[in-house]
């Protein structure tokens, strides 16, 4: 029991120190010579102009094969960094951290109209780490480092196939049913809890970048789609044969797409496969497993997206279920659970300048698991510098209050105080 | 698995490169139109494009010049370019639409000329490809000159003044709708306005604009997606965009560049004009519904009109009561040029035009 609580204390550390990355591209912004505000509220959420720009594959929409692709410009890279502080109290332990806490290399551009791509790595970052321990036995050194290294996502976009009506995206990519995406999310270090809780014996979890091939599109009406074919694995290599299929609508009410102006209803569905036994013997040289006794799983929700002036409330419910061969805990029955967040925006001062959030997350396991119910409120504050040329370095502090566990709950709290760069 | 996938995504980002590079001919980006391909970069302007067929000479820019302000090239003797494209309204009219022939009154605003010579393509729907061929459109526009251009040329010839000055220029006699079109558009070449605060701002004057300016700057280059489509040093994409304008007569609506493209995509769209100067020629809008800056900045700012065919770049903009003040004051305060040469262009009195 001491071992699962420890256990249980470290990972939730885990989630909390290393923090979700996120995309913002500046080099979009130097290729049109327009400050970050054109597509963004303020880095790193998308407004509607943004969202339609990423849409149509990173290209100005109605202004496909009008603009210059990667071949004509600088090379587009870009950089994101978030250094600074934490401190973290739980129980009657404070710790204080001074940290990268994240760092990624992204590249997107146009190869050719309707033809564009997306790359996004984290390189592994070891220091200065809280607790990064040095070199030393192959067992610990490195063990715990500020970033894992990843390809986050590379993929290719190949837009307007029928106009506006379909676009594919291939490869590894941040799929369609996550309604708000946790990538351009303003938090840092509270992640939609609803999106990385994994539940038993499933390598599913909601908030992972997915391998495989989306398609989506949009109609005048206000209506978008997406529709996906992943492997459900993550950025892991395939553990079954079987793939896993999502779909997710809009329905945008008023002008505007709902991120930044009119109001939006969402849905999704995800229904996937996992192994209840894997071999780990590789079946092709890239890693990838055959998973035995393949049993289903699900998740389904809605979603909403109010704007008014510059607020923009943003709610999100879903529940899932796994098939009982994958509950671990409680063989007899599968295991279900519900969770969502609602997260209220201010854009304030002169050229949104000044964000402020609150955010309140919830998941409700079942009650055999009830250890892991989560509970956590959140608000941070922004403030962005920079000049008519560049709105792209920000002052970010953050708080979280977390309780995890229904009864005699684990109680955490967060502070952060950072600079995020963007360039 | 990641370093596998990685190489193969460097493999075909770069392969294309190979292939441009193995082509003998490829068309170097700096020899493209550069309104082909955008946004870039809002900033000064570049040195006026001169087509090789129509050089800018002296003696043709006077000699359009008398001719831009000569009300004999219409039927009625009353109407010239400049009774539309007026330079002391900025280079249009009053407005909210033009008249001409007999008060005769058009569907739609007079473009300005100045930096005309800028924009790929003439007209508020680009119907003419360059500023020759666009000179001689209003001569022959029942409702603006009513003329012919065999009348036209005509007259022309009939004024030995002219004659004497066509000859010196061109070399050759009787006088053609050709010349005409070319002195003409050697004198709107001319019409450059290259010194507002914001260039100066540009080219390195960091007191060229008021505080207020700066920031109304921050939100034109930004949230206000003003440079979506107003970009470069002309300060306009030369496309063409629908922005849901609510049509003069809701019967017979202006499909614009549609009627000459005939592509769905092209309906009730209009070119995007430059901002250069914009201050001095309200109302605005290709029909003139917007009769101030403000309200054209509020018009975008509530995502424009209704449209079924709304251009995609048209969303909602969010901007406060301040932003918009920022704006307005940007716009009307540090994109007017004071050019000496342009702004000081006065019309030549009949008495004085050749005889």
């Amino acid at each position: 029991m001491k071992k699962l609580y420890v256990l249980i204390l470290t990972l939730t550390v885990l989630i909390f120190l290393i923090p979700d990355t996120a995309h913002t591209i500046p080099a979009f912004a130097r290729k049109f010579g327009s400050n970050c505000n054109m597509c963004h509220t303020s880095f790193t959420k998308l407004n509607d102009f943004g969202q339609r720009y990423r849409d149509n594959g990173y290209q100005i929409p109605g202004q496909q094969g009008l603009e210059k692709n990667v071949f004509d410009i600088a090379p587009p890279v870009s950089i994101r960094t978030s250094t600074g502080s934490t401190i973290y109290h739980t129980g009657d332990r404070t710790t204080f951290g001074a940290n990268i806490y994240g760092f990624d290399f992204l590249s997107a551009g146009v190869l050719h109209k309707d033809v564009s791509f997306l790359l996004v790595y984290t390189p592994r970052v070891d220091e200065p780490a809280a607790d990064f321990s040095g070199p030393g036995p192959y067992w610990r050194a490195g063990s715990n480092p500020s970033q894992l290294g990843s390809l986050e996502s590379v993929n290719l976009v190949f837009s307007n196939l029928v106009k506006d009506k379909v676009n594919v995206r291939i490869g590894r990519f941040e799929p369609a049913y996550q309604a708000f995406s946790s990538k351009r999310s303003y938090y840092i270090f509270e992640p939609y809890e609803v999106y990385v809780f994994n539940t038993p014996n499933n390598s599913f979890v909601f908030n992972d970048n997915q391998l495989g091939l989306e398609i989506t599109g949009h109609h005048r009406c206000g209506f978008k789609y997406g529709l996906g074919v992943v492997n459900g694995n993550g950025a892991n290599p395939d553990n079954n044969t079987y793939k896993d299929y999502y779909v997710n609508l809009f329905q945008t009410f008023g002008k505007g797409d709902g991120q930044s102006a009119g109001q939006r209803i969402g849905a999704l569905g995800y229904f996937g496969y996992q192994p209840t036994y894997t071999s780990w013997s590789f079946i092709s040289p890239t890693g990838e497993t055959n998973g035995y006794n393949n049993k289903t799983f699900y998740r389904f929700g809605g979603n909403l997206s109010l704007n008014w002036k510059t607020f923009n409330l943003q709610a999100f419910f879903m529940a899932g279920a796994d098939d009982k061969a994958l509950n671990s805990l409680d063989t007899t029955r599968s295991y279900k659970y519900t969770g969502g967040f609602a997260q209220l925006d201010c854009a304030a001062l002169f050229n949104n300048r000044l964000i402020a959030s609150v955010l309140y997350d919830w998941v409700t396991p079942p009650s055999y698991d009830d250890d892991r119910t989560i509970n956590a409120y959140s608000a941070l504050v922004r403030y962005y510098l920079g000049d008519w040329t560049a709105v792209n370095v920000a002052l970010h502090a953050e708080f979280t209050h977390k309780r995890t566990g229904k009864t005699d709950p684990l109680k955490e709290n967060l502070f952060s105080l950072l600079v995020d760069f963007d360039f | 698995m990641n370093k596998f996938i990685f190489i193969l995504f460097v493999l075909i980002l770069f392969l294309p490169s190979f292939a441009i590079a193995e082509n003998p001919s490829p068309t170097p980006i700096t020899t493209v139109n550069v309104h082909l391909l955008g946004p870039e970069k809002i900033g000064n302007l570049m040195p006026v494009p001169v087509p090789v067929n129509n050089p800018q000479t002296s003696l043709k820019i006077l000699l359009g010049k008398q001719l831009y302000f000569d009300t004999r090239l219409s039927a009625s003797d009353k109407v010239s370019c400049a009774s539309c494209h007026n330079p002391v309204m900025g280079w249009s009219d009053e407005g909210p639409t033009s008249v001409g022939h007999e008060g005769k009154r058009g569907g739609r605003r007079a473009p300005p000329v100045s930096n005309a010579a800028y924009s790929p393509l003439q007209f508020w729907d680009g119907r003419a490809p360059t500023l020759e061929e666009q000179a001689k459109g209003p001569i022959e526009n029942p409702v603006e000159m009513a003329n012919t251009h065999t009348a036209m040329v005509r007259t022309v010839n009939d004024v030995p003044g002219y004659v004497e000055e066509f000859k010196r220029v061109f070399g050759t006699t009787p006088i053609t709708v050709d010349q005409v079109a070319e002195a003409i558009a050697s004198f709107e070449r001319t019409v450059v306005t290259t010194d507002s605060p914001f260039d100066r701002f540009v080219r390195g004057d960091r007191n060229a604009l008021t505080a207020e300016e700066k920031k109304g700057l921050e939100i034109f280059n930004g949230k206000g997606h003003c440079t979506a489509c107003h970009w470069g040093g002309y300060l306009s994409d030369g496309r063409f965009h629908n922005l849901g304008v609510a049509p003069t007569d809701p019967q017979k609506p202006d499909e614009g560049r549609y009627v000459i493209t005939n592509s769905l995509a092209d309906k009730g769209a209009f070119k995007t004009p430059t901002i250069r100067d914009a201050a001095l020629r309200a109302p605005y809008m290709h029909n003139g519904s917007e009769k101030t800056l403000e309200d054209v900045v509020n018009f975008y700012n509530k995502g424009g009109g209704n449209d079924p065919n709304l251009d995609p770049l048209i969303v909602p903009l969010g901007l406060s009561k301040e932003e918009v003040k920022a704006l307005v004051a940007f716009l009307k305060g540090a994109m007017v040029s004071t050019n000496p040469e342009v702004a000081d262009v006065k019309p030549i009195p009949s008495n004085a035009l050749p005889k």
